[in-house]
């Protein structure tokens, strides 16, 4: 005997009625989630490079040393109020660090074979570029007196950023560092450079640190004048040589914000969809404390400077003169002419 | 059945969604970064026909262009890069050939690509890499007997290496004659041509007092050792220098210290410069080569933002008219500092 069945209920009915559209609603839904799931996937698999170096290389932070830890040659001045975090729209300093990472040294003690202070003014597309000669004779934060390039080896970025800031009292905003294998992958990555070379850049005892097994081998290099496209060795040739340079450290200073601005050129036609390939090829030789957000922001801004906005300063003679202390050869800065200069460009902090 | 056809159905299109996605990205990738691989041997035909036979150089190799069609010299690749022809007066190319730590001169028949001589030879056998030597830009001399070119020896032992202008015969020893003396630490005297009545037009760099660079001027001397005449001013910076087949003319680049040029014509009388004329200006134009009728002009300059370099062709140089360059190539990635050489037939 079967059991009497349940009165049909006209409320269980409606409730019936009213949940298909709910689960078409679910399932339409559920489908368009599957579609934005796949896309990110996709997309995902594509920025993948990028995306680990956001997390390894960019992003970095600063440990800025205190003002009252300032230098005697910047001692005196009075201190502004720090600037503000850089924005898509407020003019922010950004110093530029290229090293020499060789096998001569330890990855993480290298000397700064170049540094470069730059103003950036997003809305007058200004740019100004104060090349530090490696070889400047300065107080360094983490104690005592070298060249500048040794910064960098004793402390790091951040000991290289607060000697430049309390040397110069300067607040820099952001940094990017970048390394010879790096500089040249970079090149290569945009499709080379299109530089004039000012002069025959010769040299008999060019570093064979790169392309040999001795890092302390050299090799000879030829750059021929004028204008021609440079691949990412040739154009590091260019502007490392530095041993048949009557202006020494100076020529190369030049030759380094010359082949800046090339790069400025090809990053104006870059856009998101290339930072993949860029992020493989300077894996492991690239920091920098921005975001790779803020890169992206950067990129157009790089694009809509013009040359003509671009105001380059290398510190000559009488901003510098040559000495030896000791047994080597350094450059000791006329502070008094320097900071009246870096002022003119930089807010001071 | 039904529901599971439709999930696997379902899946295949989530993912060639999200394959597609990621090929989409792949493709906006900027033209800039695709344009490294973009660099073909020119082996197709230029955009127009010139008379004559052109040699230029890409990526180490030596081609010929005539009658419209490239063909590749097939120099041997062991032997170095071959740049910088120029063409003998027997018809015959002088070619440098550049390793990494040395550059020779060789004489190379300019129709069958065969090796006849080489003229000098830099390669030290010391062990010592800063004993190698370099020679660049060989042009023969006006009688047709010798070669007169940039050498860097011989070598005294510090950090300088200067290019200074030499000459020597074509059968004997060519590093003879010593033509100028550059000055020190600025990369020295560079691309000599033989003048028609004698002497020799070069590029000279020196430290500009006012500015504090190194910049280029042209300058001549009549004979070996003398003294330097200036025919353009430090402040233009020039160089590349090429002179006209009956040498009332000569072509050079200008860049005035920054990083774009222009393609400037001044004429010589009696080896007095007149008023210089821009026929090419903010461009990154490069050696020029005058037509062997002294009527029109090659040099390289890059066409799109590959800045790879191109032949670009200036049917006349008149004062008179106004010509506008012509793209004779596309495509290729030609040797900016080796400029082409132009033989009539």
């Amino acid at each position: 005997m079967s059991a009497p069945e349940a009165p049909w209920h006209p409320r269980r009915q409606h409730r019936i009625r009213r949940s298909r559209p709910r689960r078409r609603l679910l399932a339409v839904l559920g489908i368009a989630f599957g579609f934005v799931l796949s896309g990110m996937l996709g997309a995902g698999l594509y920025f993948s490079p990028a995306i680990a170096a956001a997390f390894q290389d960019f992003g970095r932070t600063i440990h800025h040393q205190p003002t009252s830890a300032r230098s005697p040659a910047a001692r005196g001045v009075p201190a502004a109020a720090p600037a503000s975090i850089a924005t898509s729209t407020s003019a922010f300093t950004v110093l530029l660090l290229g090293s020499d990472n060789d096998a001569k040294f330890p990855s993480d003690a290298v000397l700064t074979q170049s540094m470069i202070l730059a103003r950036v003014d997003p809305v007058t597309k200004q740019v100004t570029m104060v090349s530090i000669p490696r070889d400047l004779n300065v107080p360094l934060s983490t104690g005592g007196t070298d060249k500048i390039d040794k910064a960098y080896q004793y402390g790091g970025v951040d000991a290289a950023i607060n000697t430049v800031e309390q040397d110069f009292n300067v607040h820099v905003d952001h940094y990017a560092w970048i390394g010879l294998l790096g500089l040249v992958r970079l090149i290569d990555q945009v499709g080379g450079v299109d530089v004039v070379a000012s002069n025959p850049v010769l040299d008999d005892f060019y570093p064979k640190d790169l392309t040999g097994s001795n890092p302390y081998d050299f090799e000879r290099v030829a750059v021929l004048p004028g204008p021609q496209h440079m691949g990412g060795l040739q154009a590091l040739q260019y502007v490392r040589s530095r041993h048949d340079d009557l202006r020494s450290d100076f020529g190369r200073s030049v030759r380094q914000q010359q082949v800046l601005l090339a790069l400025r050129a090809k990053a104006k036609l870059l856009g998101v969809a290339d930072l993949p390939d860029i992020a493989n090829a300077m894996s492991s030789q690239f920091t920098t404390d921005l975001s790779l957000a803020q890169v992206g922001e950067l990129l157009p801004i790089a694009g809509n400077v013009s040359l003509s906005n671009v105001q380059q300063v290398v510190l000559l003679p009488p901003y510098t003169s040559s000495q030896t202390i000791g047994d080597q050869e350094v450059l000791v800065p006329n502070w008094s002419l320097i900071l009246p200069l870096v002022h003119k460009y930089f807010p001071q902090r | 059945m039904r529901r599971l056809a439709f999930i696997v159905a379902l899946l295949v299109v989530w993912g060639a969604f999200g394959f597609g996605i990621n090929r989409f990205l792949d493709s906006r990738r900027s033209n800039v970064a695709q344009a490294r691989a973009v660099v073909a041997p020119p082996r197709e035909k230029s955009a127009f026909s010139l008379p004559g036979t052109i040699w230029v150089s890409q990526a180490g190799h030596l081609y010929r262009l005539h009658g419209g069609q490239f063909t590749d010299m097939s120099l041997p690749s062991a032997t170095g890069a071959w740049i910088q022809p120029s063409v003998a007066a027997d018809g015959r190319l002088l070619v440098v050939a550049r390793s990494d730590a040395y550059s020779d001169i060789y004489l190379v028949d300019g129709a069958t690509g065969t090796l006849v001589k080489q003229l000098t030879n830099n390669a030290t056998r010391s062990g010592h890499v800063e004993l190698n030597a370099w020679s660049y830009w060989p042009h023969p001399t006006v009688d047709g007997a010798g070669v007169m070119f940039d050498y860097d020896g011989p070598k005294v032992g510090t950090f300088e290496v200067h290019l200074a202008v030499w000459s020597g015969p074509i059968g004997g020893t060519l590093e003879s004659t010593r033509w100028t003396t550059p000055a020190t630490y600025t990369g020295g005297d560079v691309s000599p041509v033989p003048l028609p009545g004698g002497g020799v037009v070069y590029a000279s760099y020196a430290l500009d007092d006012a500015s504090q660079q190194i910049v280029s001027r042209i300058a001549t001397v009549a004979n070996p050792g003398a003294s330097p005449v200036y025919l353009t001013a430090a402040a233009d910076d020039c160089n590349a220098p090429a002179v006209s087949p009956d040498g009332s003319q000569l072509a050079v680049i200008c860049t005035s210290d920054t990083q774009t040029a222009r393609l400037e014509v001044i004429p010589l009388v009696s080896g007095v410069p007149g008023q210089a004329r821009v026929l090419v200006a903010n461009c990154l134009c490069a050696s020029p080569q005058w037509s062997p009728d002294g009527v029109s002009l090659l040099y390289l300059a890059p066409a799109d933002v590959s800045g790879h370099f191109q032949l670009w062709w200036l049917a006349s140089v008149k004062a008179t008219a106004t010509v506008a360059p012509k793209l004779l190539t596309t495509n290729l990635d030609l040797d900016a500092t080796s400029a082409p050489a132009w033989a009539p037939s």
